[in-house]
């Protein structure tokens, strides 16, 4: 239901308007009402909008400073959030926050210094390892390369030379820099090469030491690399660089680890601290992006705003006792100012129903004033999704997987509540599974020896009632036409007749009378049009019920056209070919039973052809009926959402401008 | 009439009955779901109205296979 709301202004001395906004934010029950655009619409000019002055104006300034600060070391620090318990979080937040903004910066500055006195050694110490490492890692297998490249070249006497990487699709360039430095050592120069990997090519071009630089100059103007080894390992015999290349890439990873280690200790000391000054940051920041809200003279302030009507004594109560009579609060009638439009709306509905509230994911809140209609979600969704699924052994698989994801993500609320729904419809199914005797399919029925054949064509030996009763039992949705697709109709006018009666209330209750009358008029044709068919349908329909349908019916055109003129005829119309998308409740559930047949009937046929057909047998019969229950949930979720919201919810909804947003400390995402 | 071409008759009937009513569904959801998915992109928060918008040309092939299903129900009968 909704809850009933208060509207609220709040006047009080400029000199404890801060203090007294302060308050509210604690309070944190008050909807704020934007007065801005009221200010610029009033003639008068003694009421203009609360601003800042400059000081505060230093201190927001400040404190965006320090929320982007807190954002990069948390972002440095890598902490997993989500993992820290709120209550932590929260003692951490009580211990930071203060009234007085200069001294919460402060802490919160302290805070940042320490973390970074505390981080920025092992920090600078990791990412240096990671550069080294990534740096050997590049050069080892090319060292591999040119030793023995270097060893022998290391065989001729007065030689210098020089390695070179190359990418290995221009390898031909060897030939060109072979010639020209010949031309440059007269002859006196050889390059040898070996390829490193699939793309690069190590090559080593030796000539007399004397050729050194002329040859450097040259290398310098071409666009090959030279291979420069890392400072420690350049000035070592190739041996030795290899040996010691090795050695470092193996002991890196241990250091790093151990820097890993003490980081993570670190971070699991100072996420908490951090992530609870980023919440007060942001709770303070907040509080003053909101000033340009409310109103301000020369001597006094005004809010505006909307509570739950059980929370005005306590907000009365609260300012009463800290600001005595420097502030007053009115609450004013919502109902007799005709506010009902801007009015924020709350929803209070018992624990079952709070669950379904899933479904303003997908529209907007119901308007202030009108009737909360998630009550007849809660009850039909769970039931046509029931009706549509309906097997015994589906039903179990969809209930444990709606409780596991319900106990799994307690704290994300839409999968808590998608979870929730889904183990209530999972009830409703095995209910009508039950009721139509189905467990996978037709196996229930097969090993209670209830199937025979009559022309190839399966039959059911029922418990209760024979082919030919309306009442039998099992019901066997595969033969049962007739009687599914009445009680589909019958349900669709019920679901549909509970929208259309919410839609005669919200109308009388807004005092539209003509609104009240075209729902009317709907309800009638609908129910009058259905006991006139129910003549062609049913032997023993009585003829008055006939004639008091044709009656209804004709009754409601009428109301509906002077209701809603020529709008509420065309209503009437559609609100028939509505009725009738119900029967989409028989015709979803009649696929899933045909596919669960077939697959119960290709794993049987493939069973009889010895071992492997009864491997492949089972292979279908998994398979097929994963496939059945994942379409199964998906599509009668589907089909149910729709039907409350295009058939039913179509009929009378009218959706609220606002949701109730009360101003008060959230410290952002976190909490 | 004999009993074959009968039988493939009602079976042609039945499938004309589905396939032209998910021909048609198919046809809606393309567009539905092309300009959903265009507005899903510039706003996240619709991708739940995606999927009922998407969901309401369904009843025309859940019509057609109710009625293909009543007319293959005509094999039995002599």
């Amino acid at each position: 239901m909704i809850e009933r709301m208060a509207k609220v202004e709040i006047l009080g001395l400029k000199d404890v308007s801060l203090e007294a906004i302060d308050l509210i934010h604690e309070l944190g029950t008050l909807h704020i009402e934007d007065l801005s655009e009221k200010i610029t619409q009033w003639e008068t000019h003694h009421v203009s909008k609360m601003e800042m002055d400059s000081r505060a104006s230093e201190n927001q300034a400040r404190l965006k400073q320090l929320r982007d600060k807190v954002a990069e070391v948390l972002r440095e620090l890598k902490g997993d959030i989500d993992q820290i318990p709120k209550e932590e979080i929260e003692r951490e937040y009580e211990l930071l926050w203060s009234d007085n903004i200069q001294v919460m910066t402060s802490s919160i500055e302290r805070l940042l210094s320490e973390v970074e006195r505390s981080t920025r050694e092992p920090v600078e110490r990791r990412d240096d390892l990671m550069v080294e490492l990534s740096r050997l890692e590049k050069y080892a297998p090319i060292i591999a390369k040119v030793q023995p490249l270097v060893q022998r070249a290391a065989q001729m006497e007065d030689t210098a030379s020089i390695a070179l990487i190359i990418e290995r699709k221009y390898k031909a360039i060897l030939n060109y820099l072979n010639e020209e430095i010949s031309k440059i050592t007269k002859g006196e120069c050889e390059i040898i090469s070996a390829d490193v990997d699939e793309e690069s090519t190590a090559a080593l071009v030796v000539f007399g030491r004397h050729y050194l630089k002329a040859v450097h100059e040259f290398l310098a103007v071409q666009d090959v690399n030279q291979v420069r080894l890392p400072a420690d390992i350049a000035r070592v015999p190739i041996d030795e660089a290899v040996t010691r290349t090795r050695a470092r890439i193996a002991e890196i990873p241990k250091e790093l680890e151990e820097i890993e280690a003490k980081l993570s200790d670190l971070t699991q000391r100072y996420t908490t601290k951090l992530v609870a000054a980023r919440n007060a940051i942001h709770d303070r920041l907040e509080t003053m992006e909101t000033l340009p809200k409310f109103g301000q003279t020369d001597q006094v302030f005004v809010i505006s705003g909307w509570l739950p009507e059980e929370e005005v004594k306590p907000m009365e109560e609260a300012l009463l006792q800290k600001f005595g009579n420097k502030v007053v609060m009115t609450v004013t009638d919502i109902r007799e100012e005709r506010e009902e439009e801007e009015t924020p709306v709350m929803l209070r509905n018992n624990p079952y129903v709070r669950h379904f509230e899933l479904i303003y994911m997908l529209s907007k809140y119901p308007k202030y004033g009108t009737i909360d209609p998630t009550f007849i979600f809660a009850i039909f969704f769970p039931i046509f999704f029931g009706l549509m699924l309906g097997d015994i052994g589906y039903g179990i698989i969809v209930t444990i997987l709606g409780l596991f994801v319900y106990k799994k993500w307690k704290d994300k609320p839409w999968a808590n509540m998608g979870g929730y729904i889904l183990a209530v419809s999972g009830g409703w199914t095995i209910f009508f599974g039950v009721i139509y005797l189905e467990f996978f399919g037709n196996i229930l029925l097969k090993a209670l020896g209830r199937v025979y054949e009559v022309n190839g064509v399966e039959k059911i030996k029922y418990f209760l009632g024979t082919e030919k009763s309306i009442l039998k039992y099992p019901i066997d949705r595969l033969e049962a036409f007739a009687l599914m697709f009445a009680i589909s109709l019958v349900l669709g006018l019920v679901h549909m007749g509970i929208g259309l009666v919410i839609g005669i209330i919200n109308g009388i209750r807004e005092g539209n009378k003509k609104h009240a009358m075209e729902k009317g008029g709907l309800l009638m044709i609908l129910m009058g049009a259905l006991m006139v068919v129910a003549e062609f349908g049913l032997s023993w329909w009585p003829m008055f019920l006939t004639i008091v349908g044709g009656i209804l019916f004709v009754a409601g055109l009428v109301m509906a056209a002077l209701g809603g003129g020529a709008g509420g005829l065309v209503e009437g119309f559609i609100a028939w070919g509505n009725l009738f998308s119900y029967v989409r409740l028989y015709a979803i559930g009649l696929a899933s039973v045909i596919m669960a047949v077939v697959a119960n009937q290709l794993a049987s046929d493939m069973g009889k052809s010895g071992i492997a057909g009864l491997i492949v047998g089972i292979l279908i019969f998994i398979l097929l009926h994963a496939l059945n229950i994942v379409i199964g949930m998906f599509s009668p979720s589907i089909h149910s959402l729709r039907l409350h919201l295009v058939e039913s919810f179509g009929k009378f909804f009218e959706p609220a401008k606002f949701e109730y947003k009360p101003f008060r400390k959230t410290g952002g995402e976190s909490k | 009439m004999n009993d074959a071409v009968r039988i493939g008759m009602i079976a042609l009937s039945a499938a004309i009955a589905i396939g032209m009513s998910a021909l048609a569904t198919a046809l809606a959801q393309s567009r539905i779901g092309a300009a959903m998915a265009g507005a899903v992109a510039e706003r996240p928060e619709l991708a739940g109205s995606a999927i009922i918008l998407v969901a309401i040309p369904e009843t025309m092939v859940i019509l057609g296979f109710v009625v293909a299903f009543l007319i293959t129900g005509l094999k039995t009968v002599k």
